[in-house]
Protein backbone atom coordinates (compact mmCIF):
# COMPACT_ATOMS: atom_id res chain seq x y z
CA UNK A 1 0.00 0.00 0.00
CA UNK A 2 1.31 3.39 -0.98
CA UNK A 3 1.76 5.81 1.91
CA UNK A 4 0.74 9.42 2.34
CA UNK A 5 3.48 11.93 3.09
CA UNK A 6 2.51 14.89 5.25
CA UNK A 7 4.80 17.88 5.73
CA UNK A 8 4.26 20.02 8.84
CA UNK A 9 5.72 23.49 8.40
CA UNK A 10 6.13 25.93 11.26
CA UNK A 11 5.36 29.64 10.90
CA UNK A 12 9.02 30.37 11.70
CA UNK A 13 10.11 28.40 8.66
CA UNK A 14 7.92 30.63 6.48
CA UNK A 15 8.41 34.05 8.03
CA UNK A 16 11.30 35.04 5.77
CA UNK A 17 9.93 33.41 2.64
CA UNK A 18 8.48 35.59 -0.12
CA UNK A 19 4.91 34.93 -1.28
CA UNK A 20 6.10 33.14 -4.41
CA UNK A 21 8.55 31.01 -2.41
CA UNK A 22 5.70 29.95 -0.13
CA UNK A 23 3.41 29.18 -3.06
CA UNK A 24 5.96 27.13 -4.99
CA UNK A 25 6.98 25.32 -1.80
CA UNK A 26 3.31 24.29 -1.41
CA UNK A 27 2.60 23.49 -5.07
CA UNK A 28 5.74 21.40 -5.59
CA UNK A 29 4.89 19.22 -2.59
CA UNK A 30 1.19 18.91 -3.44
CA UNK A 31 1.96 18.01 -7.07
CA UNK A 32 4.09 15.11 -5.73
CA UNK A 33 0.99 13.91 -3.84
CA UNK A 34 2.02 15.22 -0.41
CA UNK A 35 -0.22 17.03 2.07
CA UNK A 36 1.14 20.27 3.53
CA UNK A 37 0.10 21.31 7.04
CA UNK A 38 1.16 24.89 7.74
CA UNK A 39 1.11 26.78 10.99
CA UNK A 40 -0.82 30.00 10.28
CA UNK A 41 -2.42 31.08 7.04
CA UNK A 42 -1.76 32.79 3.75
CA UNK A 43 -2.68 36.41 3.00
CA UNK A 44 -5.66 37.02 0.66
CA UNK A 45 -3.33 37.89 -2.22
CA UNK A 46 -1.24 34.77 -1.57
CA UNK A 47 -4.42 32.66 -1.61
CA UNK A 48 -5.43 34.19 -4.97
CA UNK A 49 -1.88 33.61 -6.27
CA UNK A 50 -2.03 30.00 -5.03
CA UNK A 51 -5.24 29.41 -7.03
CA UNK A 52 -3.71 31.05 -10.12
CA UNK A 53 -0.53 28.98 -9.86
CA UNK A 54 -2.56 25.81 -9.29
CA UNK A 55 -4.55 26.51 -12.46
CA UNK A 56 -1.31 26.91 -14.44
CA UNK A 57 0.04 23.64 -13.04
CA UNK A 58 -3.10 21.54 -13.62
CA UNK A 59 -2.48 18.69 -15.98
CA UNK A 60 -5.78 16.97 -16.73
CA UNK A 61 -4.32 13.47 -16.37
CA UNK A 62 -2.20 13.68 -13.19
CA UNK A 63 -2.85 16.85 -11.20
CA UNK A 64 -6.41 18.13 -10.94
CA UNK A 65 -5.87 20.84 -8.36
CA UNK A 66 -5.80 21.37 -4.64
CA UNK A 67 -8.06 21.29 -1.63
CA UNK A 68 -7.44 23.86 1.08
CA UNK A 69 -8.84 23.71 4.60
CA UNK A 70 -8.21 25.94 7.58
CA UNK A 71 -8.78 25.92 11.31
CA UNK A 72 -9.41 29.34 12.80
CA UNK A 73 -9.63 30.84 16.24
CA UNK A 74 -11.45 33.96 17.39
CA UNK A 75 -9.21 36.85 18.22
CA UNK A 76 -10.56 40.08 19.70
CA UNK A 77 -9.36 43.53 18.77
CA UNK A 78 -7.50 45.66 21.34
CA UNK A 79 -10.70 47.12 22.80
CA UNK A 80 -12.57 43.86 22.44
CA UNK A 81 -15.27 45.46 20.29
CA UNK A 82 -14.84 43.33 17.20
CA UNK A 83 -14.02 39.67 16.84
CA UNK A 84 -11.90 38.47 13.99
CA UNK A 85 -11.04 34.97 12.85
CA UNK A 86 -7.35 34.16 12.68
CA UNK A 87 -6.15 31.11 10.77
CA UNK A 88 -4.03 28.88 12.98
CA UNK A 89 -3.58 25.85 10.71
CA UNK A 90 -3.79 25.55 6.92
CA UNK A 91 -3.97 22.14 5.24
CA UNK A 92 -3.35 21.93 1.52
CA UNK A 93 -3.37 18.69 -0.42
CA UNK A 94 -4.02 17.23 -3.85
CA UNK A 95 -7.76 17.36 -4.64
CA UNK A 96 -7.81 13.72 -5.72
CA UNK A 97 -6.26 12.60 -2.41
CA UNK A 98 -8.23 14.67 0.13
CA UNK A 99 -11.50 12.84 -0.17
CA UNK A 100 -13.56 13.57 2.91
CA UNK A 101 -13.12 16.56 5.09
CA UNK A 102 -15.43 17.19 8.02
CA UNK A 103 -15.13 20.49 9.74
CA UNK A 104 -16.47 21.60 13.09
CA UNK A 105 -15.52 24.76 14.92
CA UNK A 106 -12.33 23.34 16.45
CA UNK A 107 -11.90 19.98 14.76
CA UNK A 108 -10.99 19.07 11.22
CA UNK A 109 -11.10 15.42 10.10
CA UNK A 110 -9.65 14.33 6.82
CA UNK A 111 -9.78 11.00 5.03
CA UNK A 112 -7.13 10.59 2.35
CA UNK A 113 -7.48 8.29 -0.64
CA UNK A 114 -3.90 7.06 -0.95
CA UNK A 115 -4.82 4.84 -3.89
CA UNK A 116 -5.03 8.03 -6.00
CA UNK A 117 -1.78 9.41 -4.69
CA UNK A 118 0.64 10.35 -7.46
CA UNK B 1 -30.32 65.02 -6.59
CA UNK B 2 -28.90 66.42 -3.36
CA UNK B 3 -25.99 68.86 -3.16
CA UNK B 4 -23.56 66.18 -1.96
CA UNK B 5 -24.63 63.79 -4.73
CA UNK B 6 -23.95 66.60 -7.21
CA UNK B 7 -20.46 67.22 -5.79
CA UNK B 8 -19.75 63.48 -5.66
CA UNK B 9 -20.95 63.20 -9.25
CA UNK B 10 -18.45 65.86 -10.36
CA UNK B 11 -15.55 63.84 -8.98
CA UNK B 12 -16.84 60.53 -10.28
CA UNK B 13 -17.81 61.73 -13.73
CA UNK B 14 -14.83 60.10 -15.43
CA UNK B 15 -14.74 56.99 -13.30
CA UNK B 16 -16.11 53.95 -15.08
CA UNK B 17 -18.07 51.57 -12.88
CA UNK B 18 -17.31 47.90 -13.65
CA UNK B 19 -19.21 45.40 -11.56
CA UNK B 20 -17.80 41.89 -11.53
CA UNK B 21 -19.94 38.83 -10.87
CA UNK B 22 -17.80 36.42 -8.88
CA UNK B 23 -18.36 33.08 -7.19
CA UNK B 24 -18.14 29.32 -7.52
CA UNK B 25 -18.94 27.53 -10.77
CA UNK B 26 -22.72 26.94 -11.00
CA UNK B 27 -23.60 29.53 -8.36
CA UNK B 28 -25.75 31.34 -10.93
CA UNK B 29 -23.55 34.25 -12.03
CA UNK B 30 -24.54 34.15 -15.69
CA UNK B 31 -28.21 33.61 -14.79
CA UNK B 32 -27.99 36.80 -12.70
CA UNK B 33 -26.07 38.66 -15.43
CA UNK B 34 -28.82 37.63 -17.88
CA UNK B 35 -31.53 38.76 -15.43
CA UNK B 36 -29.87 42.18 -15.03
CA UNK B 37 -29.34 42.55 -18.79
CA UNK B 38 -32.93 41.43 -19.46
CA UNK B 39 -34.42 43.81 -16.86
CA UNK B 40 -32.45 46.87 -17.98
CA UNK B 41 -31.51 46.22 -21.62
CA UNK B 42 -34.09 43.69 -22.77
CA UNK B 43 -31.58 40.97 -23.76
CA UNK B 44 -29.50 38.04 -22.43
CA UNK B 45 -25.72 38.08 -21.95
CA UNK B 46 -24.47 34.50 -22.00
CA UNK B 47 -25.46 30.86 -22.20
CA UNK B 48 -26.23 28.85 -19.07
CA UNK B 49 -26.17 25.11 -18.35
CA UNK B 50 -26.05 22.65 -15.46
CA UNK B 51 -22.54 21.53 -16.46
CA UNK B 52 -20.02 23.38 -14.27
CA UNK B 53 -17.68 25.89 -15.95
CA UNK B 54 -20.17 26.81 -18.69
CA UNK B 55 -18.67 30.34 -18.65
CA UNK B 56 -14.98 29.94 -19.42
CA UNK B 57 -14.25 33.44 -20.69
CA UNK B 58 -15.11 36.77 -19.13
CA UNK B 59 -18.34 38.13 -20.65
CA UNK B 60 -18.77 41.89 -20.73
CA UNK B 61 -21.89 43.98 -21.18
CA UNK B 62 -21.21 47.70 -21.42
CA UNK B 63 -23.45 50.62 -20.49
CA UNK B 64 -26.12 49.03 -18.31
CA UNK B 65 -28.18 51.67 -16.50
CA UNK B 66 -30.22 50.81 -13.41
CA UNK B 67 -32.69 53.51 -12.42
CA UNK B 68 -33.84 53.81 -8.80
CA UNK B 69 -36.08 56.82 -8.18
CA UNK B 70 -34.05 59.90 -9.14
CA UNK B 71 -30.74 58.03 -8.91
CA UNK B 72 -29.13 55.79 -11.45
CA UNK B 73 -26.17 53.45 -11.73
CA UNK B 74 -24.38 53.39 -15.07
CA UNK B 75 -22.01 50.42 -15.25
CA UNK B 76 -20.46 47.56 -17.19
CA UNK B 77 -21.28 43.97 -16.16
CA UNK B 78 -18.23 41.71 -16.00
CA UNK B 79 -19.49 38.12 -15.77
CA UNK B 80 -16.47 36.05 -14.73
CA UNK B 81 -15.88 32.27 -14.94
CA UNK B 82 -16.48 30.46 -11.65
CA UNK B 83 -13.45 30.26 -9.37
CA UNK B 84 -12.38 26.86 -8.01
CA UNK B 85 -9.22 25.32 -6.56
CA UNK B 86 -9.60 22.17 -8.68
CA UNK B 87 -10.81 21.25 -12.16
CA UNK B 88 -11.23 17.54 -12.82
CA UNK B 89 -12.35 16.64 -16.33
CA UNK B 90 -13.87 13.41 -14.99
CA UNK B 91 -16.60 15.44 -13.28
CA UNK B 92 -17.81 16.60 -16.71
CA UNK B 93 -18.16 13.00 -17.92
CA UNK B 94 -21.07 12.62 -15.47
CA UNK B 95 -22.93 15.23 -17.51
CA UNK B 96 -22.59 13.17 -20.67
CA UNK B 97 -19.60 14.94 -22.23
CA UNK B 98 -17.17 12.89 -24.34
CA UNK B 99 -13.66 12.50 -22.85
CA UNK B 100 -11.95 14.83 -25.36
CA UNK B 101 -14.65 17.45 -24.90
CA UNK B 102 -14.38 17.15 -21.09
CA UNK B 103 -10.58 17.53 -21.18
CA UNK B 104 -10.75 20.57 -23.40
CA UNK B 105 -13.46 22.09 -21.16
CA UNK B 106 -11.17 21.50 -18.14
CA UNK B 107 -8.23 23.25 -19.85
CA UNK B 108 -10.41 26.20 -20.83
CA UNK B 109 -11.82 26.36 -17.28
CA UNK B 110 -8.33 26.68 -15.75
CA UNK B 111 -7.58 29.63 -18.07
CA UNK B 112 -10.96 31.16 -17.22
CA UNK B 113 -10.20 31.01 -13.49
CA UNK B 114 -6.88 32.82 -14.02
CA UNK B 115 -8.70 35.46 -16.10
CA UNK B 116 -11.35 35.90 -13.38
CA UNK B 117 -8.66 36.48 -10.73
CA UNK B 118 -6.82 38.98 -12.98
CA UNK B 119 -10.06 40.95 -13.39
CA UNK B 120 -10.04 41.69 -9.63
CA UNK B 121 -7.52 44.42 -10.54
CA UNK B 122 -10.05 46.15 -12.80
CA UNK B 123 -13.48 45.84 -11.21
CA UNK B 124 -14.81 48.71 -9.08
CA UNK B 125 -17.54 46.67 -7.37
CA UNK B 126 -18.47 43.00 -7.02
CA UNK B 127 -21.57 40.87 -6.68
CA UNK B 128 -20.35 37.72 -4.93
CA UNK B 129 -22.90 35.13 -6.01
CA UNK B 130 -23.27 32.36 -3.43
CA UNK B 131 -25.43 29.25 -3.92
CA UNK B 132 -27.81 29.33 -0.93
CA UNK B 133 -28.30 25.56 -1.15
CA UNK B 134 -24.67 24.80 -0.24
CA UNK B 135 -22.13 25.64 2.46
CA UNK B 136 -21.04 29.28 1.92
CA UNK B 137 -17.88 29.01 4.01
CA UNK B 138 -15.59 27.78 1.26
CA UNK B 139 -11.98 28.65 0.47
CA UNK B 140 -13.12 30.23 -2.80
CA UNK B 141 -15.59 32.59 -1.10
CA UNK B 142 -13.11 33.37 1.71
CA UNK B 143 -10.37 34.09 -0.87
CA UNK B 144 -12.62 36.36 -2.94
CA UNK B 145 -13.89 38.27 0.13
CA UNK B 146 -10.35 38.58 1.57
CA UNK B 147 -9.07 40.06 -1.70
CA UNK B 148 -12.02 42.47 -2.03
CA UNK B 149 -11.50 43.69 1.54
CA UNK B 150 -7.73 44.07 1.02
CA UNK B 151 -8.33 46.09 -2.18
CA UNK B 152 -11.23 48.06 -0.61
CA UNK B 153 -13.60 47.04 -3.43
CA UNK B 154 -17.25 47.38 -2.33
CA UNK B 155 -19.26 44.18 -2.69
CA UNK B 156 -22.65 42.61 -2.06
CA UNK B 157 -23.08 38.95 -1.15
CA UNK B 158 -25.93 37.64 -3.32
CA UNK B 159 -27.58 34.59 -1.74
CA UNK B 160 -28.87 32.98 -4.93
CA UNK B 161 -31.27 30.09 -5.68
CA UNK B 162 -33.88 30.95 -3.02
CA UNK B 163 -36.43 29.34 -5.35
CA UNK B 164 -34.94 25.94 -4.45
CA UNK B 165 -36.63 24.40 -1.34
CA UNK B 166 -33.27 23.47 0.30
CA UNK B 167 -31.98 27.06 0.08
CA UNK B 168 -30.86 28.56 3.38
CA UNK B 169 -29.99 32.24 2.82
CA UNK B 170 -30.01 32.85 6.61
CA UNK B 171 -26.92 30.65 6.90
CA UNK B 172 -25.11 32.98 4.49
CA UNK B 173 -26.15 36.01 6.59
CA UNK B 174 -24.94 34.25 9.74
CA UNK B 175 -21.49 33.39 8.36
CA UNK B 176 -20.95 36.83 6.80
CA UNK B 177 -22.59 39.08 9.44
CA UNK B 178 -20.40 42.08 8.62
CA UNK B 179 -21.38 42.11 4.92
CA UNK B 180 -24.54 43.04 3.00
CA UNK B 181 -26.35 39.83 2.04
CA UNK B 182 -29.29 39.96 -0.40
CA UNK B 183 -31.37 36.80 -0.99
CA UNK B 184 -32.55 36.41 -4.58
CA UNK B 185 -33.57 33.97 -7.25
CA UNK B 186 -31.69 34.92 -10.41
CA UNK B 187 -33.86 32.34 -12.18
CA UNK B 188 -37.26 33.92 -11.53
CA UNK B 189 -36.19 37.42 -10.46
CA UNK B 190 -37.38 37.21 -6.82
CA UNK B 191 -35.49 39.72 -4.66
CA UNK B 192 -33.79 41.45 -7.59
CA UNK B 193 -35.66 44.76 -6.99
CA UNK B 194 -34.05 44.93 -3.54
CA UNK B 195 -30.68 43.98 -5.07
CA UNK B 196 -30.93 46.81 -7.64
CA UNK B 197 -31.75 49.31 -4.86
CA UNK B 198 -28.70 48.25 -2.88
CA UNK B 199 -26.46 48.24 -5.97
CA UNK B 200 -27.39 51.85 -6.79
CA UNK B 201 -26.58 52.86 -3.20
CA UNK B 202 -23.40 50.82 -2.80
CA UNK B 203 -21.69 51.15 -6.19
CA UNK B 204 -22.32 54.83 -6.93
Amino acid sequence: MEGLKMDFISSEALENASSMEKIYMIIERVKRGDVVVMEGGLTPSERAELIETTMREIDVENFVGIDVHTLEKDSSSFFGFSKKKTVVITIIGPANVMKTVKKQSNLLSMVADVGNNG
Amino acid sequence: MGFFDFIRGLFKRNKKVSIGLYGHPNSGKTTLANQIAKDWMGKDMGSISNVPHETRNVLKQEKVVIKEGDRELDFDIIDTPGIATKVDYQNFLEFGLEEDEAKSRAKEATKGIIEAIKWLDDVTGVLLVVDATSDPLTQTNITIIGNLEARKIPFIVVANKIDVPEANPDKITSVFPQHTVVPISALNGDGTDELYKIMVKKFN
